[in-house]
Formats: C-alpha cells, sequence, structure tokens
C-alpha cells in the first residue's frame, strides 16, 4: 500500500514532465529524418493523414526514449533524473510494461484521433488531480499507478 | 429569414464590443430584419466572374452601375456585416435584391441588398476565400466558389443547399486560392498549393507539386480535364540535405487569380507565379492561353525567369528549403484582362507584382508594349488586379509597392511608387498619376493600391493599404470621394466590426450601390470584419 509520505511531489514531477515534454519532440525530430514521415506532399493531403503520423511519430520517439526504463524501472527520463518511480498502486510495485505503454503512451493520443471534441479539456482534467491528496492524475488511476519517491 | 444562433461566448463578446464603440463609430440605422424574405431573385446579376465580366476587365459599365463622375460624391454609408473573420476573402455576387458572400469560417451567407438581413446562410463550408460566382443549369442558379483547402462547390441559389462538392486532388496539396469561373457547361479553377508554406519545415523536401488550371463539368463537378503549369513537377532529385532528405523540382508557378476567357478564341488566359524550387521552368511568372474547351496550351509567355522562392527563405535564405537563388517573387497575381481597343484590334493587358504592365497579342503571345511603375517587390508592384475602361480606352493601374524585409528586388532599385495610373490601353503610354503619402506610423501604415480596383463609368474605385476607400475621375485622376474605413462600426448582424487594410478582391459597383470588405490580417496588416456597403440615391437600372 502507497504511504503519503511515499508520494512524490508535485513540484518534482512537474519537472519530470517538463524534461519529458522536451527531450520527446527532440527525438521525434530525429524519428521525422529517419522515417521521412513529413517528408513529402502526400504527409499533408488531410488532417487525419498528418494527425496520424504525428501521433505515430511521437508514439515511436516516447517508447525509444523510455521504453527500457519502462520496462526495466519504471522510469521515464525526466522521472529518473528526478529520482521518481510510477508503481502499482495497490502492490507498490513497478507496474506492468502493457499498462504503461498501452495506456498510458497511447490512450491520450487516441482521443484526439477518435475525434472526441471536448478532448482539449482532458489534459487540464488530467493534470489538475495532481492537487487531490493521492496526487494521482487521471492517467494514473486508469492506470491503476503512483508515481513514488525512489527510496 | 434565417436567425443566426449565437453562442453564449459570443453574445458577450457582441454585447461588449458594442458597449466599447467610441465615437469614431461610423452609424447606421437599426435594421428589424423580420420581414426578410428567405428566396433570394437571381434574375439580374452584376457580374459573370471576379473580372466582373468574362474578359476580365473588372469595369462596370452604366448598365449595370448608377455610380459615375457626377454623383460619386454622394455616396453614403447603406449598412454593414459583421464578419467572423479578420481576414476576409471573398468577393460577392449581387443580384437584384441579394448580395452572396463567404462569411470567413462562418460561411456563405446571402444578404438583403437593402437592408443586409440574411435570407440564408451555409454554415457547413467554411473556408470560402474566393468570388461567389453563378451561372444558370438546367433553369436554375448555381451558385459556384471555392474553399481555400477543401475544394470547389456548387450551392443551390435559392436556399444555399449544396449541389455538389468537388476536389479532385489533382496533386496532394492543392490549395484554391484563385476564384474560379463558371461558363456554359464547366466551371474553370486555378490551382496553386500548399508547398509555397510546407516548405517552412526543414524535414520537408520542397517541392513536388504544380499550379495549374482545371475544368470541371457544372452539373456534377467531375473532373474534364487540368493543365499543370510545370511539366512533370518533382522528377528531378536537385540535392539532399540533412543527409536523407532529398529537395526536388520543378515545382511551383501556382495559379491563385481568376482567369479570363476569350469566348471568340475559345481561350483562357491566366498568369502564374514563382517556381517553388530549382531548376526553374520557362512557364513560371508567365500568362498563360489555353483551350478552354481542352485545356491544351496555345501559348505561354514568360515575363521574369529563374525566379524561384518560398516562403522558406521568409526565415532564412540558409533554410534548407530555400532556394539558392531565392526571389524576387513576381507572380502574375493580377488575372490578365482581355480588352478590345476603339480600332477593333484585341489586346491583352496584365500586370505583374513587378511592377511592369504588358499588352499582348491575344493571338501569339508576343508583347506589344510594356511599361514600368514603381519598383515592385513580393506583395506588389501590381499585386491583385488591374481595371480597363474600354469607354475611355483607359487601363488603371494600381502599385502597392509596400515594403518588404529585402526590397529592393532583383535589379529594380527605383524608390517606391504606391499610387494610381492610368495608361492608354493601345500603347501602354501614361495620361495621368496619383502618387500616394504615408501619412500615419508602422509597418501597416502604408497608402498603397494592394487591391484589386474596379471602374465604373469615368470612375475608379481603390482601395488603400492604409484603409481609405477612394473613387477617382476617369479622365483626369481628381479625387472625387474618399471614406477612411478604419473605424467601428455598428453592424446589421450584431456582431461589432472594424474595418482595417483594403486589400486583395476589393472594391465592387452594383447597380446603386458600392461594396467593400475591410480589414486583411495577413502580413503584418490590419485585420478587419466589415463589409461596408454605400450607396447613391437608387436609380432604376435595367
Amino acid at each position: 500500500m502507497i504511504q503519503p509520505s511515499m508520494l512524490a511531489s508535485r513540484f518534482r514531477r512537474f519537472v519530470a514532465t517538463i524534461i519529458d515534454l522536451i527531450l520527446t519532440p527532440l527525438l521525434g525530430l530525429l524519428v521525422m529524418l529517419l522515417t521521412g514521415l513529413f517528408e513529402s506532399a502526400e504527409a499533408y493531403s488531410s488532417f487525419s493523414t498528418i494527425g496520424i503520423r504525428a501521433l505515430t511519430i511521437g508514439v515511436i520517439a516516447y517508447a525509444v526514449l523510455n521504453g527500457w526504463l519502462l520496462h526495466t524501472r519504471g522510469q521515464t527520463v525526466g522521472k529518473a533524473m528526478l529520482g521518481l518511480v510510477i508503481v502499482d498502486n495497490t502492490s507498490g510495485k513497478k507496474a506492468s510494461l502493457w499498462k504503461l505503454l498501452l495506456i498510458r503512451m497511447w490512450f491520450f493520443p487516441s482521443l484526439l484521433l477518435l475525434g472526441i471534441t471536448p478532448y482539449a479539456i482532458v489534459p487540464f482534467i488530467d493534470h489538475a488531480m495532481i492537487f487531490t491528496p493521492s496526487r494521482r492524475c487521471l492517467h494514473d488511476r486508469i492506470c491503476g499507478t503512483s508515481v513514488i519517491k525512489m527510496s | 429569414m434565417i436567425h443566426r444562433r449565437y453562442n453564449t461566448l459570443t453574445k458577450l463578446s457582441a454585447m461588449l464590443g458594442l458597449i466599447a464603440l467610441t465615437s469614431s463609430a461610423s452609424s447606421v440605422a437599426n435594421v428589424n430584419c423580420e420581414n426578410t424574405k428567405s428566396q433570394p431573385g437571381t434574375q439580374r446579376q452584376y457580374s459573370e466572374t471576379w473580372g466582373t465580366s468574362y474578359n476580365g476587365d473588372r469595369h462596370q459599365s452604366s448598365s449595370n452601375t448608377s455610380i459615375n463622375s457626377e454623383n460619386a460624391q454622394q455616396l453614403k454609408l447603406q449598412w454593414v456585416y459583421g464578419f467572423s473573420t479578420q481576414t476576409p476573402r471573398s468577393y460577392p455576387l449581387v443580384t437584384e435584391d441579394t448580395i452572396f458572400i463567404g462569411d470567413g469560417g462562418y460561411g456563405l451567407v446571402a444578404l438583403d441588398k437593402e437592408t443586409g438581413c440574411t435570407r440564408w446562410e451555409n454554415t457547413d463550408i467554411t473556408d470560402i476565400e474566393s468570388a461567389i460566382v453563378a451561372e444558370e443549369v438546367d433553369g436554375n442558379t448555381v451558385l459556384i466558389f471555392t474553399g481555400r483547402r477543401s475544394g470547389v462547390y456548387a450551392v443551390d441559389a435559392k436556399n444555399g443547399k449544396q449541389l455538389w462538392f468537388s476536389n479532385p486532388k489533382v496533386h496532394p496539396v492543392p490549395m484554391y486560392s484563385g476564384s474560379p469561373m463558371a461558363y456554359q457547361n464547366k466551371v474553370f479553377v486555378p490551382i496553386s498549393s500548399m508547398e509555397i508554406a510546407l516548405s517552412f519545415n526543414p524535414f520537408y523536401g520542397c517541392c513536388t507539386t504544380s499550379g495549374g488550371m482545371m475544368a470541371l463539368d457544372i452539373r456534377t463537378g467531375e473532373k474534364l480535364w487540368y493543365t499543370p503549369t510545370v511539366e512533370n513537377p518533382g522528377s528531378i532529385v536537385t540535392g539532399k540535405h540533412f543527409f536523407l532528405i532529398e529537395k526536388r523540382g520543378p515545382s511551383g508557378a501556382p495559379v491563385w487569380s481568376a482567369p479570363a476567357l476569350d469566348i471568340k478564341r475559345n481561350l483562357l488566359y491566366f498568369g502564374s507565379g514563382e517556381n517553388y524550387s530549382e531548376p526553374a521552368t520557362l512557364t513560371s511568372d508567365a500568362i498563360f492561353a489555353i483551350d478552354a474547351e481542352t485545356g491544351e496550351v496555345a501559348w505561354v509567355k514568360q515575363y521574369t525567369a529563374n525566379d524561384t522562392y518560398n516562403m522558406a527563405c521568409e526565415i532564412s535564405a540558409d533554410h534548407p528549403n530555400c532556394p539558392s537563388k531565392s526571389g524576387p517573387d513576381l507572380d502574375f497575381g493580377a488575372p490578365p484582362v482581355l480588352s478590345t481597343l476603339k480600332n477593333g484590334k484585341d489586346l491583352i493587358i496584365a500586370g505583374q507584382k513587378s511592377g511592369a504592365v504588358f499588352g499582348i497579342d491575344p493571338d501569339t503571345g508576343e508583347t506589344v508594349w510594356s511599361t514600368q511603375f514603381g519598383r515592385g517587390g513580393k506583395l506588389g508592384g501590381v499585386h491583385w488586379g488591374i481595371a480597363v475602361n474600354p469607354e475611355l480606352e483607359q487601363a488603371y493601374v494600381p502599385i502597392s509597392d509596400l515594403p518588404t524585409s529585402d526590397l529592393p528586388v532583383g535589379e529594380n532599385d527605383a524608390p517606391p511608387g504606391p499610387g494610381l495610373y492610368a495608361i492608354s490601353s493601345a500603347d501602354g503610354s501614361t495620361q495621368w498619376s496619383v502618387t500616394l503619402e504615408k501619412n500615419c506610423e508602422g509597418h501597416s501604415c502604408w497608402p498603397g493600391f494592394s487591391a484589386a480596383i474596379t471602374s465604373g463609368p469615368n470612375i475608379i474605385v481603390a482601395g488603400t493599404l492604409d484603409g481609405h476607400l477612394k473613387i477617382y475621375r476617369g479622365t483626369d485622376g481628381k479625387l472625387l470621394w474618399s471614406h477612411n474605413t478604419v473605424v467601428n462600426m455598428e453592424t446589421v448582424n450584431q456582431v461589432p466590426a472594424k474595418g482595417g487594410t483594403l486589400d486583395a478582391h476589393g472594391p465592387m459597383l452594383a447597380g446603386n450601390q458600392l461594396i467593400v470588405s475591410s480589414g486583411y490580417g495577413s502580413f503584418g496588416q490590419w485585420g478587419g470584419n466589415a463589409l461596408l456597403v454605400f450607396s447613391v440615391e437608387k436609380k432604376v437600372v435595367h
């Protein structure tokens, strides 16, 4: 069971998120270059084509950057730098990789592709929930995870 | 009558805007729209194309307008409609009782000509940036126009219902920024390309698409033919950047202006823009003549060679997608005009962003005369359109010469000459000119004429980049009337409106009315959202 004293501070989580938000697009540029997904006019032929290709690049970049760390330690690069780890909320152990990759990584971008109109408000709700006592964002609750300080 | 439904936010902003109206606001009477008929009249149309007539001369004779040099001073603001965009870019179609126009991201609207009240609206089509043109099809009046990114539309003039939509995708990223022309069983559609802007992305391999002209079946929207301005676009790899991304060419030569139709020769004339990437072609910055039935090219006359430019060059000349020789970006944005001289001879008159104007033989494409005004540049020189008055055998040349970051362009280091120039249609000789002085501060404050102009009986109507609509006398260039549109305005549809830069399609003369859209937020200019309708005392025009 996760004790409140084990939870990562909101500030550290914020800084870790910022680090990930900087590193992932930077790697995304490299992925864009290597895959050529935005090199030709066909990539821009419709908004859905642009969206799907952008999502693909983002997912590849995120997976390349964080996949191994998530698998072995339950961390992204940002969380590793700030000494944080994602754990299963009930067992307190490292969360399952499929939850981290398939739900955390795919769920929110997928909403965008599905064309759910109030999507724009979802990230705000997601992040606002960090201010609940359990400091669990919406994506933590969906995955059944918490973010704690490394012991 | 259709009542526009506003969401709460729009209502709130409208109320705040009304409260904020200052003493500079133009005043128009409040109108009760409840008794407005929903069905427009379509028996009488005041224009055939963007160019007013098929020959593209942007001239209204006394049979189409009662505004002239004798009564222009009596023009008064009749009503104002508030657009939903700060860069309105649609040109109206006017009938005996209705003005049809695109309202930015809101849709297509049919407005009562006398009151501005809405007859009907189609809010499904939200990127209209062309002229609205009409043609009779099987006894019904069909409105034709383009959506900048989406494609070509045909709607029923009676109720605004869509009849067909067409986007044949002659290449992956077409841009329908030019106004179409409807004639008999065909719709002629200019084709440009989004690649001009996609080149911004350094991970993009610029460029592989061509401008062109397309013909559609007016009943179905089915493509009949397509004539690209560049053969085999993107077929040559000209280099690589970042080790992997291939630069390609030739490309570009977009067509973003309306064509002119020579019914006697069955030829369609239009102008092209610059190449987006190297190698340059012989078809950029050129005037085309093509067979209106088949699209086969009759002749092409290029006026600026080796002009390669795209928006990447606006970031830096070192941008990987900016051609090694950038610019000077001297499109023909102003459509060519077919004019018949008093001696019966036909002549094409075409103005270029360079500030040059050419008289061209329509049979051969050979240049008969040429003349130069101001210094020209990326935003004109002649930017959107000249006008030709066949009665006076005069062509009117609006010059913008708006300074851009890297002017002077090319080898032309002449001083800017924003103003209006009247020349002989027969030989290009200057008959009179009006040069304009800067009278305020800031980049957007520039007195030049960028918008297309229009002419009427012994008058020329032209709008300046600093928001003043002016009327000059045709015979001598005397200023007859001027109106500052950069003010807050009360509107018929209760959307707070303010005028701004006058650019793009320019004014229209129809019956006893003068119609203009004010505001153009592109290129750092003054946005605005007003459709202004002026009128002189009503007089029956047959």
